[in-house]
């Protein structure tokens, strides 16, 4: 059995069972998500749980802290959640699409291509990191240039998620390299880029959420109607052929949607890693198989996770703070870096070794 | 083939001359003599000649050798063209164990560097083959290694946000891959490892050559394959290690040299293309070097950035020529 055959049975849960169990687990995700955003909500290190809760319900607290709670980081947990959302959305859509289980926005050319967008705007001037909009267009052309160079690529073999796959990881290579040496060309950027190509959801504000939720929301409702040509597509070529779909048209449809999705969320809180590659696996297994459950449960789940990792990040900066590391703060892709490659490792044992 | 003993004789005498006489200052290749080692001559320019020039030279030679050879065993190990150090997580590993002292500012005696790359090497390699399932299937190789290889890359990225401003230029350049102010010391770091490697090197050539007919005729020739991948990783994991713990992890040597030695003699077999890849890897990374010092005088751009700038265009040329070839191993 080859990978591209394997990468189809990707749910473990046959769709056999009970209809009821998927809408269940869609239903814990929805309530998980507002669990995720207090928690997020109260993590930080400046105010106490008390303190917060006035100043959300209307309280009498001084204005420092509603400013706190309202300016910092309500923005900051909003946009953790809609992160989340467009990336878990996106990996799971690339997954479907490309038949293959470790496709990413990573490894795919979209996230190196928004970072190298954004990055390459800044450093000529064009962008500036106090204005999100700019970073948003910029990261978003990158984003469609790095898919878009794959696109090309991959020719006429685009029905071959192998060597898509091997595509994918050559131009993300190529594209961080580009990172790379444009940052050297730029060094004052460095220490603010290098947060950013970890993930950080460090001083987000209102700006960031007004660009970011209708972005996502709009790309979203387009990948959920796409759903039922994207379990074509996942079946693979020729039965999407025989049921009367064409594969390249609507593949190149869903992977706009993926794109555009990725590069919302990299211009909001950069590249955060293995979200899109993981977040899709834990939907699949809550949700099953059918994607017009499993779409939005990726979108849940990738919500609950980044803000959940936001949470976690903030926490441990609580920590460290306590050991007298004041000033250092951990951003949220080292939290989901670490989760992620501990799970993806698991995935990709399951799935690489031979029957 | 002695025309291209000759090209490659050529190839290296030039860069060698370019590499000792050219840069600042200018030194006449007339007076090489006298400003060796050993020589007569004294003041700036013998100094420049003898402690920067000449062991920043031999460390290229050698690393080129080294990553040549490393992606070579890899790339016929895993029947994948494509499966070169940076992409299985080797490098990154490598580069991992590097950094992490340096920014964590433990201080660390010269020779624990290799050893903390050669640990972080073989974390990266063996979580990539053991999560590939031995590579039975050269793509999922490929792309368990770009996962395993984009995490260390999320960790090195971890690291760098905790770094402060002067050691994130230091880490940076070096993740480029640099030859930069590398003297005998770091010499002396490297030499030992590699000669300890070269005669494993040479024994597992022929293994390589049964490797390459497939997993069920190499058993049936009597070769444990899992253990013959293991052993050949560990062999690649040796070269690259003390190589990265010096100059960085420099990009795509290791996918350019084999492609280049099978280019030219391509009736050949793993053995025979082993010299080869030697010699191209030394070839090639001691031009990238030239380039590097040269090119923008007197800014040092990362020689990486140069092999890349070449590496790149052509994995894709290689892939697009592998596909109207039959499927097989690599050509």
């Amino acid at each position: 059995m080859t990978l591209a055959e394997r990468a189809t049975s990707t749910s473990p849960f046959r769709a056999s069972s009970t209809r009821r169990r998927p809408v269940l687990a869609l239903g814990a995700l929805l309530l998980a998500v507002p669990l995720a955003a207090v928690l997020d909500l109260v993590a930080g290190r400046a105010l106490s749980i008390g303190e917060t809760w006035q100043a959300l319900t209307g309280g009498a607290v001084d204005p420092i802290a509603h400013h706190l709670v309202w300016r910092v980081r309500l923005p900051r947990v909003l946009v953790a959640l809609g992160a989340g959302a467009g990336l878990g959305l996106a990996g799971l859509i690339l997954q479907a699409a490309l038949r293959n289980p470790l496709a990413a926005p990573e490894v795919t050319g979209v996230t190196p291509g928004a970072v190298l967008g954004a990055v390459a705007a800044t450093g000529v001037g064009l962008a500036d990191a106090a204005s999100p909009a700019t970073v948003v267009i910029a990261a978003l052309a990158g984003g469609l240039g790095g898919v878009g160079v794959l696109w090309l690529l991959t020719g006429r073999a685009r029905s071959d998620p192998a060597e898509t796959a091997v595509y994918g990881v050559l131009v993300s290579a190529a594209l961080g390299g580009l990172t790379a040496v444009t940052l050297l060309a730029v060094p004052g950027q460095l220490g603010s880029v290098v947060q950013w190509m970890v993930g950080t959801t460090e001083a987000r504000t209102w700006e960031h959420w007004a660009l970011l939720w209708p972005w996502t929301l709009g790309w979203a409702a387009v990948a959920w109607l796409t759903a039922g040509p994207l379990m074509l597509l996942r079946c693979g070529d020729q039965v999407a052929e025989a049921a009367g779909l064409v594969p390249a048209r609507a593949r190149g449809l869903v992977l706009l949607c993926a794109v555009a999705l990725t590069a919302g969320a990299v211009a909001a809180v950069g590249a955060l890693g293995f979200v899109g590659l993981v977040v899709p696996h834990a939907a699949l297994a809550l949700c099953g198989g059918d994607l017009r459950v499993a779409l939005p449960g990726a979108a849940l789940a990738g919500a609950v996770a980044v803000c959940g990792a936001d949470a976690v990040a903030q926490l441990l900066s609580r920590a460290v703070t306590g050991w007298g590391a004041e000033h250092l703060s951990i951003p949220v892709g080292a939290v989901t870096t670490c989760v992620g490659a501990a799970v993806l490792l698991f995935v990709a044992r399951r799935h690489a070794v031979e029957p | 083939m002695t025309r291209t003993a000759l090209l490659a004789t050529g190839l290296l005498a030039a860069a060698a001359l370019c590499a000792l006489c050219l840069g600042t200052p200018n030194i006449a290749p007339s007076r090489l003599t006298v400003l060796a080692p050993g020589g007569a001559a004294d003041g700036l320019e013998a100094v420049v000649v003898r402690d920067v020039r000449l062991p920043r030279l031999l460390l290229a030679l050698v690393a080129g050798a080294c990553l040549g050879a490393a992606g070579l065993v890899l790339q016929e190990t895993f029947r994948n063209p494509l499966a070169v150090p940076e992409m299985l997580g080797v490098s990154s590993g490598a580069a991992l164990g590097v950094a992490a002292p340096l920014v964590l500012a433990l201080t660390l005696p010269g020779w624990a560097h290799p050893i903390l790359a050669l640990a972080g090497a073989a974390l990266g390699g063996a979580t990539t083959l053991l999560a590939a399932g031995f590579g039975r299937s050269p793509s999922a190789v490929l792309l368990t290694g770009a996962a395993v290889a984009a995490a260390l890359q999320s960790a090195l990225l971890v690291l760098m946000v905790m770094a402060d401003q002067l050691d994130l230029q230091v880490i940076f350049r070096y993740l480029m891959g640099s030859l930069s102010g590398r003297t005998w010391a770091a010499w002396r770091g490297v030499w030992p490892w590699l000669l300890a490697t070269a005669p494993l090197l040479v024994l597992c050539a022929p293994m390589l050559a049964v490797l390459r007919l497939g997993d069920e005729d190499a058993t049936a020739l009597g070769l444990r394959v899992r253990h013959a991948r293991l052993g050949a990783l560990a062999v690649a994991v040796l070269l690259i290690a003390p190589v990265v713990a010096v100059c960085g992890p420099i990009a795509w040597v290791g996918f350019l040299a084999p492609h280049l030695a099978r280019r030219l003699r391509p009736d050949a077999d793993v053995v025979r293309w082993l010299p080869w890849t030697v010699v191209w890897g030394a070839v090639i990374t001691v031009w990238a070097d030239q380039a590097a010092r040269l090119a923008l005088k007197p800014v040092e751009t990362p020689v990486g950035a140069w092999t890349a700038l070449v590496g790149v265009p052509l994995g894709v040329a290689l892939l697009r020529g592998l596909r109207t070839e039959p499927k097989g191993g690599p050509r």
